[in-house]
């Protein structure tokens, strides 16, 4: 009887040990690490609210919170059209479609590395193969250096991003789209209904629950966006492409200014946490709760 | 309850059998030093000095290499757990910090010992990178296996087509080297692109500095705590924004944007350039696959207008030993025995000059029947190594890769977004700010 109380925490147990080990105890020890100067090095010194007051009067943070809020404005809309054209049009029955889903889906398990140096040369200012055809077939004489721009480098971030995770959400889409029941839409054609009003009653509607999921999810990595801005830009030119989680990276272990670095996690942590409440909050209104 | 007691006497017994057994096995195998190195590409080089040292002195060493981007911060996460690696490599630009937070041993009574009585073998003048907490009076925390100075490199080819004199060894002014630059600028099909430029350069700090310093000029305020560029800095800044804006001589930054800096010279599209000796190695590379290989040369840095004495750019990379290793003359055995005679040529780092003189000098090591022909001219050069702008937080506020700092700043000038005097104030604003962490105003 003793034993039956116990086993069920003893299963449990590595889970609950793996998550207060790797994630509730670095989530402490960061919050905690925020009110002190630490090099890693050395002991930390304790500086109160110093960080916090640091980031609130620094230039470049706000900045970087700018990028990070462009980044995400452009890529959430961005990836979810783009994916969710790229479901429709692959949630059909022809010969072959596995291969092309397998097709859209490689760049989401391609390596940034390998992603950003093609994508460096595309975007290449001199020899890029969008500037020459720029120049070759629509006769623009002064391309962009659209990596070395102010105005384009972070769009440049945003477009290599959705086409890196539109794959992903693609077959998110897919798999939405497969389950909604086809007798919904015999009956629509029955009602007359066109190929626009289907898709817009039926389809998006139903889909809804798959949009909140891709919205979620896409927005929270948009906030934590860092592999591309490290392969491509490194941040730059001038903070100008610098994103919230790159900044923390740096701060962290590029500036060993581990207590700056977790003040700024801090505040990456309270923006996520508002804005998926937000989601949350107002998820009834346009999600559809019909179950099919 | 009895069978508790009993299983516990077993595993004590068991550990402590376990324990003295290891320590054992340790006493026989002698000593073991962990090494820590920076660059993997040369792993297999540095595993082959490691096994002949490790034979000559009788000790173990385990060599772990990994890039840059792991090493720092796993080095730092080691210091913090009191668990250093006995040696490890370490920057000019690091050892002001690490020996302020007393990571690494002061090594001045073991260098006095060994090294200073054969000084003539040694590039001495490039101890000081080593010392603190004064660069000339300080005693030394690291010693130097190799250094790297800052050249000019130059297309001896579109020097012999443009029908000019190669660059002078006594040093060329900025006249010179802007006649020859405005010359070497080409554009062979008429096309109004240039295809090949004069010179190359961005923000880069081995880019801009080298000019700095043979202008007589300097980023820092004398005791090196506040970033204040002084008139020369200034004027040379003006200079190099010219050979871009001014003179067409030098391409935007932005223009080369998707090339890898290092291969700007090599593929041809700039006949001149300023940066360290450890792209020697990239050169010949790219200039064994290219289609149109030429032939190239190095050459002092130009002097400017204000120029007194030669001053070259560059600095040491160094093996530290951990103040927390149990083994301290080993450790330095070591290092004396991995940066001395036994690390004959073909053992040396391709672009960076041997701290020990009779490898660095010898016929193999000029490379004679390679690129570049005057190889030699480094050791000349090195003779001349002066100041660094490397302070606490130099990454920061110097901005190490592109995205901040005053690299940052000054590719902005140079990209024609920004005026000098503008871009000079902010990056002395962001500069100021991170050098006021380490030396607060009193």
């Amino acid at each position: 009887m003793k034993y039956k109380k116990i086993t069920p925490y003893l299963f449990i147990a590595p889970m609950i040990g793996g998550l207060a080990l790797f994630r509730i105890g670095p989530i402490i020890a960061s919050f905690v690490i925020s009110f002190t100067r630490w090099n890693v090095r050395t002991a930390p010194e304790f500086v109160g609210l110093g960080n916090y007051v640091e980031m609130a009067n620094s230039d470049i943070f706000w900045l970087v919170l700018k990028n990070t809020l462009v980044f995400t404005a452009l890529y959430v809309p961005g990836v979810i059209v783009v994916s969710l054209i790229l479901a429709v049009i692959l949630n059909q029955k022809l010969k072959g479609i596995a291969f092309f889903r397998g097709l859209y889906f490689m760049p989401y398990i391609t390596s940034m590395v390998a992603v950003a140096m093609a994508w460096n040369w595309i975007f290449s200012t001199r020899f890029g193969v969008l500037n020459n055809v720029l120049k070759d077939m629509f006769g623009v004489s002064h391309p962009p250096a659209w990596l070395a721009d102010r105005n384009y480098a972070l769009l440049v971030l945003v477009i290599v991003t959705v086409w890196k995770t539109a794959g992903f959400y693609m077959m998110v889409f897919l798999a939405g789209l497969q389950s909604i029941p086809s007798h919904i839409y015999e009956a629509a054609r029955i009602d007359g209904a066109n190929r626009f009003q289907v898709f817009f009653k039926i389809t998006l509607p139903m889909l809804s629950p798959v949009t909140f999921f891709v919205l979620v999810f896409s927005l929270i990595n948009a906030f934590r966006t860092f592999e591309v801005t490290y392969a491509m830009t490194q941040g730059g030119p001038l903070h100008a492409s610098t994103t919230l989680a790159y900044y923390i990276y740096r701060n962290a272990f590029e500036f060993n200014r581990m207590g700056f670095a977790s003040a700024l996690a801090y505040a990456l942590m309270l923006l996520v946490g508002l804005i998926t409440a937000l989601n949350f909050g107002v998820r009834r209104r346009w999600v559809s709760q019909d179950i099919y | 309850m009895k069978f508790g007691k009993t299983l516990t006497f077993v595993v004590l017994v068991s550990v402590v059998a376990g324990l003295s057994g290891l320590a054992s096995v340790r006493a026989q195998e002698g000593v073991t030093l962990r090494y820590f190195m920076w660059d993997p590409e040369f792993e297999p080089t540095e595993q082959q000095m490691v096994d002949i040292c490790s034979a000559e002195l009788g000790i173990n060493v385990e060599l772990e290499t990994m890039e840059p981007s792991e090493y720092w911060p796993r080095l730092q996460a080691m210091a913090a757990a009191g668990d250093l690696p006995d040696v490890f490599n370490m920057s000019s630009g690091y050892v002001d910090e690490w020996a302020r937070d007393g990571l690494m041993l002061n090594i001045q009574e073991y260098v006095d010992r060994d090294i200073m009585p054969e000084a003539e073998n040694y590039f001495v003048g490039l101890f000081d990178a080593a010392r603190y907490p004064d660069k000339t009076e300080g005693d030394m925390y690291a010693f130097p296996f190799a250094f790297v100075e800052t050249v000019l490199y130059y297309n001896v080819d579109a020097f012999d087509e443009a029908g000019l004199e190669y660059p002078s060894e006594d040093g060329w002014t900025w006249d010179e080297f802007l006649d020859a630059a405005q010359a070497l600028t080409v554009d062979r099909d008429g096309d109004g692109e240039i295809d090949q430029y004069g010179f190359w350069f961005y923000g880069r700090y081995a880019h801009i500095e080298s000019w700095i310093y043979q202008n007589n000029g300097r980023l820092l305020n004398a005791d090196r705590t506040r970033f204040e560029p002084d008139e020369n800095a200034i004027e040379t800044l003006e200079f190099l924004n010219s050979l871009i804006h001014e003179y067409g001589v030098a391409p935007m930054p932005a223009e080369m944007e998707g090339i890898r800096q290092q291969d700007v010279f090599p593929l041809g599209l700039a006949a001149m350039w300023v940066d360290g000796s450890w792209n020697i190695n990239n050169n010949r590379s790219q200039l064994a696959d290219a289609e149109e290989p030429f032939s190239w040369a190095l050459a002092p840095i130009p002097r400017g207008p204000h120029w007194e004495e030669d001053t070259a750019y560059g600095w040491a990379d160094l093996m530290a030993i951990s103040p927390y290793t149990e083994y301290a003359d080993e450790a330095w055995d070591f290092i004396r025995c991995m940066t001395g005679p036994n690390r004959t040529v073909e053992l040396t780092f391709p672009g960076k000059i041997p701290i020990y003189r009779p490898t660095a000098e010898s016929e193999d090591w000029l490379e004679l029947d390679q690129m570049p022909p005057n190889k030699g001219f480094l050791l000349e050069w090195a003779r001349f190594t002066g100041p660094t702008s490397f302070t606490p937080g130099w990454g920061e506020w110097r901005g190490y890769v592109g995205g901040s700092g005053l690299e940052a700043y000054l590719n902005e000038v140079f990209n024609g977004n920004m005026e000098l005097d503008e871009a000079l104030s902010a990056a002395a604003e962001q500069a100021n700010s991170v050098l006021e962490r380490f030396y607060p105003e009193e």
